[in-house]
């Protein structure tokens, strides 16, 4: 009898789940039909008709920014979709369809395919005066060819989150160096085998690629009207060799990052340093709630005679092929991204790191966290901002690399190959899609 | 098997339309459906799978499509990790097919013998995992795989077994225990109702010439419901060809599956994380094939098996 029950339950269950899922699709094909219907109506009646933007993105709190425009401008309705699980890759497919949103985030290693393969707008005509309120990396990281394709919307330069209590406990001094770093990793786990000096997460691309750019290298760079493929470049040689050690001297775990396993050994305190972007204190106070106070941001470690520090990789907000109406909706990012209103909303709730000059000069940015033990932690992670080189560029085959450049790992923590060995197959790889697609490649 | 099926009465018709045009109306949504959703994408993919999409120099200049024949497949066939993945399903359904069947077979058998008490419990008990969509199946398992915070694994600790579900050695079958979880229920139901149909007659004839209960099911019991065992064995082999649900979900937790681990997930790697809609075409329409030869042979075996037994 209590059999029959739980059946019947497990089944209910399973209706609700698939009429929710029914609900939301439903939801989206009458949004996005609403949309162009509206749009068409718009057009036969240019005075006084309400133009429509759809709007899809994954930055917390902004379906109150989307609110706060929609009130302001009787004369156009955002609509706002939020992202999550694989809405990412669904974009394409709906660009390709004829059925995307009209404006979307983007990481901004992704941009360039998008352009290559006409998925986005110029916006040029509509953006060019936001230029002076954006720093200079990433108003570049949105251009190609002299045309503008989106509005910046944050970046993600690096810090080393650390717990003060392991590291005091043992009497070990904060690393500033990656030669201090592996002397601190092999004190630690000689002190405690319990304690790991890092998490190396072979599915967690932005903390390779942070560190490759504080290297100076670049997965991808320009060479006339050639591509060129630095995945296994010597920047990134030098970062294989230092993880390479501290692996094959068993001083890192090897969880993939954002798992309950992970969240289970950073709670535990088995772990003593996070390096990862600005917007990662956010993710570690919702996850480690626990560990609060124990925290504290230095730097990323330096190689020596280099104040280098890196960046994960920013987002865009980009206006769409199918867009019925760009210039509103070049408005509404303009606004949402680079206007005075937004700021303190984008940085508080969003956990933006600005990519903008009035976000940098917000005093949101500066306020203390009790959960980094009242540290001003932004201002780390300004200071990695203003060290960032301008060497990384972005390539046309992001999502193949990072495929395949993460397979790759796989193997190097199962003890199967070496991380340079990892990244000469990913290299090959990335040169062979480039190929196969007709992009010249140069060697 | 013609005299079992139920008696029909036969009602008088009743004149509906146009007489003639009825059959073609009561056929048309099956037709149109099937069309549109199984003939119409089959010809696209395969219409697709001869295109690719070309830039050239920096590729700023925007892609054209162009005829390329059946170089998508060469290029398919030259991709070794996707050549593997045919392999370690292969590997995975020599494992995970026999032990599904044999698993759903013995309770079928159990549940047709007059041997179990409380039977319709069981049946539901067993039945169960069937109702749980398979993403949340994985999902599911997926915290008994973890170390931190699994029972299972911490329980095996205990007992001082050193267990890792998700170490590149032990992934493949962390992954066969989901599906044989998920679905041996259904192939159960599928078997043991084909045993319910059966003339009870020979099976009181049988226990009067002294047949046990384990010799009713292995010499009568088992040949009269082949069919139904066919069936049963073919969607299980099917549905390894075509795994992707289960590993993908524990993608997520263990680096050990790589992003084309199964010839399913290859093509989702390509088609999705890579943009090349068309090369991923061209491995569909592989698998596919591969598909459609496999089924083909294991009926073609099976039919002349049991020509011979007979």
């Amino acid at each position: 009898m209590d059999a029959t029950q739980l059946f019947s339950n497990g089944r209910r269950g399973r209706t609700a789940l698939v009429a929710a899922g029914l609900a939301a699709s439903l939801a989206l094909v009458t949004a996005c039909s609403s949309g162009s219907d509206e749009a068409a109506a718009g057009d036969d009646a240019p005075a006084g008709g309400t133009t429509t933007v759809d709007f899809w993105g994954w930055v917390p709190g902004l379906e109150e920014l989307v609110a706060q425009y929609n009130e302001a401008n009787p004369d156009v309705e955002v609509t706002f979709h939020r992202m999550t699980g694989d809405d990412g890759q669904k974009v394409e497919a709906a660009v390709d369809a004829g059925a995307g949103p009209d404006l979307v985030q983007l990481s901004s290693h992704d941009l360039p395919d998008y352009v290559i393969q006409g998925r986005v707008q110029p916006i040029t005509e509509f953006v060019a005066d936001d230029e002076a309120n954006y720093t200079e990396a990433s108003w570049t990281s949105v251009t190609f060819d002299g045309e503008v394709y989106g509005v910046p919307q944050g970046i993600g330069p690096s810090g080393m989150m650390y717990r003060t209590d392991l590291l005091e406990q043992h009497g070990i001094a904060v690393p500033t160096t990656w030669d201090e770093y592996l002397e601190a990793a092999r004190a630690l786990h000689a002190a405690d085998p319990e304690l790991y000096i890092a998490n190396l997460s072979p599915g967690e691309i932005g903390q390779w690629v942070q560190e490759v750019q504080q290297a100076e290298g670049s997965w991808f760079g320009i060479e006339g009207d050639s591509w060129t493929v630095g995945i296994n470049d010597e920047a990134s040689l030098r970062v294989a060799e230092r993880w390479q050690t501290l692996l094959d001297e068993g001083l890192v775990t090897t969880e993939l990052m954002w798992t309950p396993e992970y969240w289970s050994r950073v709670n535990a305190g088995d772990i003593a340093t996070i390096s990862y972007a600005a917007w990662f204190p956010v993710a570690l106070m919702e996850n480690a709630a626990d560990t609060s106070g124990l925290w504290r941001v230095a730097p990323l470690p330096t190689e020596p005679g280099s104040t280098n520090q890196g960046d994960s990789g920013g987002a865009a907000v980009v206006v769409l092929k199918g867009a019925d109406d760009p210039g509103a909706a070049a408005e509404f990012a303009s606004w949402l991204n680079g206007s005075d209103e937004t700021q303190d909303a984008l940085i508080t709730e969003g956990g933006l790191f600005p990519s903008t000059l009035n976000g940098l000069a917000s005093p949101a940015l500066l306020e203390e966290q009790e959960f980094f033990g009242g540290q001003v932690i932004n201002e780390v992670f300004i200071e990695s901002a203003e060290n960032t080189p301008a060497t990384w560029s972005e390539g046309p085959n992001w999502g193949t690399a990072q495929t395949a450049v993460l397979d790759e790992f796989a193997k190097v923590v199962a003890g199967q190959q070496t991380f340079a060995q990892a990244l000469d197959n990913a290299h090959d790889a990335t040169v062979a899609d480039l190929e196969s697609r007709g992009l010249s490649v140069a060697e | 098997m013609v005299a079992l099926a139920p008696a029909v009465v036969p009602r008088r018709r009743r004149a509906l339309g146009g007489g003639r045009l009825a059959p073609y109306l009561f056929v048309a949504p099956f037709v149109v459906v099937f069309l549109l959703f199984m003939v119409a994408p089959i010809v696209i993919a395969v219409s697709n799978a001869m295109y690719s999409s070309r830039s050239s120099g920096l590729g700023f200049g925007g892609a054209e499509t162009v005829f390329v024949g059946l170089q998508n497949y060469a290029t398919a066939l030259r991709d070794g990790d996707f050549l593997f993945g045919f392999a370690r399903v292969a590997l995975y359904g020599l494992v995970q097919v026999p032990v599904m069947m044999l698993i759903a077979a013995g309770l079928a058998l159990l549940f047709d013998s007059a041997l179990v008490r409380a039977r319709r419990f069981f049946q539901f008990a067993v039945f169960l995992p069937y109702a749980v969509p398979g993403v949340i199946a994985a999902l599911l398992w997926g915290f008994f795989y973890q170390p931190s915070v699994s029972p299972l694994v911490q329980a095996l600790q205990g007992l001082g077994v050193d267990a890792d579900l998700l170490a590149p050695g032990t992934v493949l079958w962390s992954v066969a225990n989901v599906s044989v979880w998920s679905n041996a229920g259904i192939n159960m139901i599928i078997l043991f109702s084909a045993l319910q149909s059966l003339p009870r007659d020979t099976f009181e004839a049988a226990r009067l010439d002294g047949a046990g209960e384990l010799r009713m099911a292995l010499s009568l019991k088992l040949p009269m419901i082949a069919p139904a065992v066919l069936l049963t064995t073919l969607s299980t082999v099917i549905g390894t060809l075509q795994l992707f649900n289960e590993p993908q979900v524990l993608q997520s937790i263990t680096p050990h599956i790589a992003s084309d681990w199964t010839p399913n997930m290859a093509i989702y790697a390509v088609s999705t994380l890579g943009g090349d809609t068309r090369l991923g075409s061209a491995m569909a329409v592989l698998l596919g094939l591969v598909t459609l030869v496999v089924s083909l042979v294991l009926v073609r075996v099976t039919n002349s098996s049991s020509r011979e037994g007979l």
